[in-house]
């Protein structure tokens, strides 16, 4: 064991732990919970055995293992950009309702005005 | 006299707003404006012209804009709905005109178009920008017009209550001709004036803005 991986192990186990704990605790689905375990866990089997992601390259028909780690990362990073930008449209047309329901609730009638006869206070 | 409602979305716009709630409110319309979280006086404005003023806490879009006034004026029982651009960009006058085909009956939905009759003085750039967009339009909806974004419309009531805008910011005007085609609704166009005046200029959208409505447009239709 390099010191490398010794120190890898010890980062990858933050997020393992926390996963584990946001699981038992049902904070997070269990299967959301397995998929990111299961994550972290590939992630160190590979740094133990890096000729691993050689063999599986190879079989991919990707020249080096490091290639391949390269394209799994960039292919996750789109996968998670996409997840947050489709997010972020739902939530944004969530808050187009609220303040279309709110401003058709305090919605301002000219007949109202003359009735009270002065313009309502700001 | 009319007893359409006009909806008009304004942001910022105080400064050529009066003018223009004033003139449609003198014709008897019912005056929707739909204050998109201005900054300025623009609610005050509206008000001090007799319009029904409505208020978005924050800025959504024109395209939500225009939903909301369309929802309240529905919920008030408006039997025609007009969209008027709060830029003074529109002719009072125009307004009749679009709304004669919709009370003779002849199409539910009346869409103003610069490009008919007499050729307005638009500016060479947005006149290609402008016929691009008819030219994408046409592919992707369907719907064979001659402009596709001018912000002068008639609706029925019918025509009104199947409207369900999402885009809610520039690339409301496709969505429109897309709902319009998918929920069958006739429509017709007539020619109305669109006064390019500098104040319409700086305050409106640039002709490079197009591409990002473009990508508005694609994404929100791909990920319905």
């Amino acid at each position: 064991m390099t010191s490398f991986q010794w120190i890898a192990f010890a980062v990858l186990a933050i997020p393992f732990v926390i996963t584990l704990v946001l699981t038992m605790r049902r904070t997070i689905a269990r299967r959301v919970g397995l998929a990111w375990g299961l994550l972290w866990i590939a992630a160190a089997v590979l740094i133990a055995r890096p000729e691993l992601t050689a063999v599986i390259a190879r079989a991919l028909g990707i020249g080096r293992g490091t290639d391949l780690v390269l394209y799994v990362a960039i292919l996750g990073m789109i996968f998670g950009f996409f997840t947050v930008y489709v997010r972020m449209r739902r939530i944004e047309s969530d808050l187009t309702k609220i303040v279309r329901e709110l401003a058709i609730r305090a919605a301002d009638d000219p007949n109202d005005r003359q009735a009270s006869g002065a313009p309502r206070p700001e | 006299m009319s007893d359409a409602w006009i909806v008009v979305p304004a942001y910022n716009e105080a400064a050529v707003l009066g003018t223009v709630v004033k003139g449609l409110v003198e014709r008897g319309y019912r005056v929707v404006v739909v204050d998109d979280g201005s900054s300025d006086a623009t609610s005050a404005v509206a008000r001090e012209g007799g319009a029904h003023v409505l208020r978005h806490a924050l800025n959504r879009g024109q395209g939500a804009a225009l939903q909301t006034g369309i929802a309240y004026a529905l919920t008030r029982g408006a039997p025609q709905i007009v969209t008027f651009d709060s830029d003074g960009q529109h002719a009072v006058e125009d307004v009749g005109v679009l709304l004669a085909p919709v009370l003779a009956g002849r199409a539910d939905v009346v869409l103003g178009s610069r490009f008919l009759g007499e050729g307005a003085s638009i500016p060479p750039v947005r006149k290609i920008v402008l016929s691009v967009a008819v030219i994408f339009t046409r592919v992707a909806s369907g719907a064979r017009v001659t402009d596709t974004h001018n912000g002068l419309r008639a609706f029925t009531r019918k025509a009104a209550s199947r409207l369900d805008l999402r885009m809610d910011r520039m690339a409301h005007a496709s969505e429109i001709l897309d709902q319009i085609v998918r929920h069958r609704l006739s429509f017709e166009e007539v020619p109305v004036h669109v006064k390019y005046t500098e104040y319409s200029r700086r305050k409106g959208q640039s002709s490079l803005a197009a591409l990002r409505i473009l990508a508005d447009y694609v994404l929100g239709r791909w990920m319905r």
